[in-house]
């Protein structure tokens, strides 16, 4: 096991806080907290959205300053923490809100803040080859002359990663490092960590995945409202008793048992090819009251599929049937007049107006419902208020201020107030696009009771995920997607983790045999720490 | 044959951009609407003219790369030409066998006038952390205000004639002198953006300034400077523009907050920070001078001219949206060909080692 010279003869501990509180106006973002990195451990924080994680971050960046409590780096108690001598102190992060510079290339986001120059100018063929280096290493195929708004965001989410590994090395900082990356990438992820805390750095690594943790943790720390819960070395505590320390009571079952009682078709995609050429020749079918899983790695074409038929997307050829209307080239506005409606990906870019209220939000697509209008073009505010507030409690949307600024709610109240909009007006399908991305045990389990309620209620349910038990539990049929076509159509009992990861792949897996390619199912990283 | 070509074109395209394009085929067009345009006089004519303006247009393209803007340089010319003009006058008033030494002394009023214009913009975006737009807004007011008062309205004449004859309309190795005193500024910021760190960061400011904040990156401070460098552009810019008009002008300048913009942006600056280059922004200024020129030429009043010059920045803005989507996707395209050929090596050498096994 080999240490890096620089930080080996140093303090235990990184980075020390002790009885750190922070509080935003009236909300109490951390009570007391008290939390040390050591020197080549993976220490993970687990907890849900608003619990108080990316806060802890941020002060420990210097971001936010804390309201009491110490901040020590090395043994060394910091007075005034800034990003600037963060990086100093070796302390590097990547957050969940992207922190590189769209315009810039690949490189030189790399080397932001730590150029390489002579006498005064860059060298830029030796940013660019040691860039090249750096990215191979992770075995990732980016093109470091590209400008990073040229890449897709799992590839942005990695060259933020090798970024704050070419920083001084210390302490890495990861906020939901795998939110974006499919199951190979974080695989390398792992991997890369593994090796980066044996040269010595300490590692803080934020998720709310329970196998991540089993698979990197040394020791887990529980977060709750803003309060440390307890810290636990790794093989001292079990999931379950995670759970529970992270939501506060006992969750028994994450995913409900839904009737599938499918009735007649409602919607229909013919033959599908986009004209950027991610979708080829692609047809499947959605009945009423039943829940539709579309599976498939990153690069799939499974999200320009479901863009595509909402009209997000170009359509070269194909055609699409929604309850008897056919339809050639979808419009957002034409596909919700016929009763679709695509909830995004992206909550935060294309779902939400940020800094408008709930209310607003809310009752954004029916306003030009007879109830809210009145004489024709002004708006019935009291409607809208009612419609609102009738939704936010069905919903159990929190806090319960319907004149609250959207921005401000956790990812989990943001979806609420997604799904607060759908509820507006009736619909025939419902299409999920990474419906969970970035929300906790708690919400999710929420979540899925609504998706429970709404295919009962003989809807039409279409759900894009790379989450595989989320597929793989709610789904009654899965069509999973490779390479811009549909590889395989699953139903009932032939849905499973495997079968559908050996069909994204490409491969059909032979049930006595390895499969012809050579590879062997089920030693995917994530799955071989269920047997550490 | 004809694809080929296509494909050549398209490619040039992406890399470079619309603009020389434009530029040619704009030159192409006046030379056949008047052949007086590409005579050796009208060319000069032409670099004589448009010098300031690419200067002005490299001060303004580097706030807008910071993602800011700046309004007040029109104003600053005015003010600079007024201030420097007046102490020039004096000093050479005093001592009149020493014109040298007025000259200098209303070059050094121009740098302390620019560099406290550029102070007083960088202040206020940088500390007070206002707009750009309404900073700048207000002390193009205010400089504007200080150039009425301290001239009264009226001109400063009574330059030294070395001045106006020498750095106005006087050459050098057969290139104007003006020309001739811009060329080390020019490449000296070309340095600055393209090869030093501090350029990076501009870039990194007006692209994300979370990303920059993050990266350690000491944003009031560069954004300070860059607003001064504006500043110290701009009036040494008006310096030489007072020297060809031979006297200080209280309303000198009054066009160049619109034209340095436009040329900016024609150049490729994007208005949301991030984007642009030194280059462009120079073949930028030329554009809109040869477009004025060549229309003064075609005698076109100054009110047709306006509203060519608008339609022409909306039509460059368009050109310069398509060319950044065609290198997304031809990049893009080449990375995922990389990136499946990798995947193949990788695989064939996945199915070897688990035959090992």
């Amino acid at each position: 096991m080999s240490t890096n010279p620089n930080i080996a003869q140093r303090h235990k501990n990184i980075i020390s806080l002790r009885d750190v509180s922070k509080a935003f106006g009236s909300v109490v973002a951390l009570n007391d907290v008290s939390l040390d990195i050591r020197r080549g451990e993976v220490h993970i924080l687990l907890g849900e959205n608003g619990a108080g994680k990316s806060t802890l971050v941020n002060i420990i960046l210097g971001a936010i300053t804390p309201d009491a409590g110490t901040l020590e780096i090395n043994g060394q108690q910091i007075a005034r923490q800034s990003p600037a001598n963060a990086r100093q102190q070796g302390i590097n992060a990547v957050m969940q809100d992207l922190s590189l510079a769209p315009s810039l290339r690949v490189y030189e986001n790399l080397f932001l803040g730590r150029e390489l120059t002579r006498s005064g100018l860059l060298r830029r063929s030796e940013m660019q080859r040691q860039a090249i280096r750096d990215l191979e290493q992770l075995g990732v195929p980016i093109d470091v002359d590209m400008p990073v708004a040229g890449l897709g965001r799992a590839e942005q989410q990695i060259v933020e990663i090798v970024r704050a590994l070419g920083g001084k090395p210390g302490a890495l900082l990861l906020d939901e490092p795998t939110a974006t990356l499919n199951k190979e990438e974080a695989g390398r992820l792992f991997a890369l960590i593994d090796r980066v805390k044996d040269q010595g750095w300490g590692v803080l690594y934020i998720t709310h995945k329970l196998e991540e943790v089993r698979r990197l943790g040394d020791r887990v720390t529980v977060l709750r409202d803003g309060e440390i819960v307890a810290t636990h070395p790794i093989n001292d505590v079990s999931n379950d008793q995670l759970i529970q320390e992270m939501v506060g009571r006992s969750v028994t079952r994450l995913y409900p048992e839904i009737r599938h009682s499918p009735k007649d078709e409602v919607f229909r995609a013919d033959r599908l090819s986009t004209v950027d050429g991610r979708v080829r020749d692609v047809s499947f079918s959605v009945r009423r009251g039943e829940i539709v899983g579309i599976a498939g790695l990153v690069g799939s074409g499974k999200s320009e599929l479901v863009r595509a038929c909402f009209g997000l997307v170009e359509l070269a050829t194909g055609v699409l049937r929604i309850g008897g209307t056919v339809v050639e080239r979808p419009t957002p506005r034409q596909m919700l007049a016929l009763g679709l409606i695509y909830l995004p990906q992206d909550r935060r870019g294309e779902a939400l107006a940020l800094d408008r209220s709930i209310a607003e939000n809310i009752s954004l697509e029916a306003l030009d419902q007879p109830q809210f209008k009145i004489l024709g073009g002004l708006v019935r505010d009291s409607a809208v208020r009612a419609t609102a507030e009738k939704l936010a409690d069905h919903l159990d949307i929190r806090p319960r201020n319907i004149e609250q600024t959207v921005s401000a709610l956790s990812g989990g109240n943001q979806q609420k107030v997604v799904l607060g909009r759908a509820f507006t007006r009736e619909r025939c399908v419902y299409v999920f696009h990474e419906p969970t991305a970035g929300i906790d045990i708690g919400a999710r389990q929420e979540f899925y009771r609504v998706i429970k309620r709404i295919c009962e209620g003989g809807t039409g349910v279409i759900l894009v995920s790379s989450d595989l038990p989320e597929i793989v539990n709610l789904s009654h049929r899965v069509y999973v997607m490779h390479r811009g076509q549909i590889q395989a159509e699953l139903s009932e009992d032939e849905i499973s983790d495997e079968l559908i990861a050996s069909h994204s792949f490409g491969h059909v897996r032979n049930v006595d045999s390895e499969d012809r390619e050579g590879h062997r199912f089920g030693e995917t990283p994530l799955e071989q720490s269920s047997a550490s | 044959m004809l694809n080929n070509l296509i494909l050549r074109f398209r490619r040039i395209f992406v890399n470079v951009g619309a603009l020389p394009f434009l530029l040619t085929l704009l030159i192409i067009f006046f030379a056949t609407q008047n052949p007086r345009f590409l005579s050796e006089t009208n060319i000069l004519n032409i670099s004589q003219q448009g010098i300031y303006l690419v200067l002005i247009s490299l001060g303004q393209m580097m706030v807008l790369v910071s993602g800011g803007f700046d309004l007040s340089v029109g104003a600053n010319v005015a003010l600079t030409s007024i201030g420097s003009a007046t102490i020039m006058a004096t000093v050479f008033q005093a001592s009149p066998d020493q014109a040298t030494l007025a000259i200098l002394a209303g070059f050094g009023a121009a740098v302390v006038i620019g560099i406290g214009c550029g102070m007083a913009n960088g202040f206020g975006v940088s500390y007070l952390k206002v707009n750009p737009f309404i900073v700048t807004l207000a002390t193009a007011s205010v400089f504007q205000g200080l150039t009425l008062l301290i001239s009264q309205g009226q001109e400063v004449s009574g330059l030294p004639k070395l001045f106006v004859h020498q750095i106005g309309s006087g050459f050098v190795l057969g290139i104007p002198i003006s020309v001739a005193l811009s060329a080390p500024v020019i490449v000296i910021l070309y340095l600055v953006m393209a090869w030093s760190r501090y350029g990076r960061y501009v870039y990194a400011i007006g692209s994300n300034p979370n990303a920059a904040l993050v990266a350690g990156v000491r944003i009031p401070m560069n954004l300070f400077a860059t607003y001064v460098i504006c500043g110290l552009v701009t009036a040494y810019s008006s310096f030489l523009l007072t020297a060809r008009v031979s006297a200080g002008e209280p309303l000198l300048g009054a066009e160049f907050p619109l034209q340095s913009i436009t040329a900016a942006i024609i150049g490729g600056c994007s208005l949301r920070g991030g984007q642009g280059g030194v280059g462009g922004a120079v073949v930028g200024a030329i554009f809109v001078t040869v477009l004025a020129n060549g229309m003064d030429l075609m005698r076109l009043g100054s009110n047709h001219q306006m509203i060519i010059l608008g339609f022409v920045l909306v039509l460059a803005v368009l050109i310069d949206r398509e060319r950044a989507k065609l290198g997304f996707v031809s990049m893009s395209a080449k990375v995922r060909e990389l990136s499946a050929a990798r995947g193949r090596r990788q695989a064939n050498t996945g199915a070897q080692t688990s035959e090992v096994q």
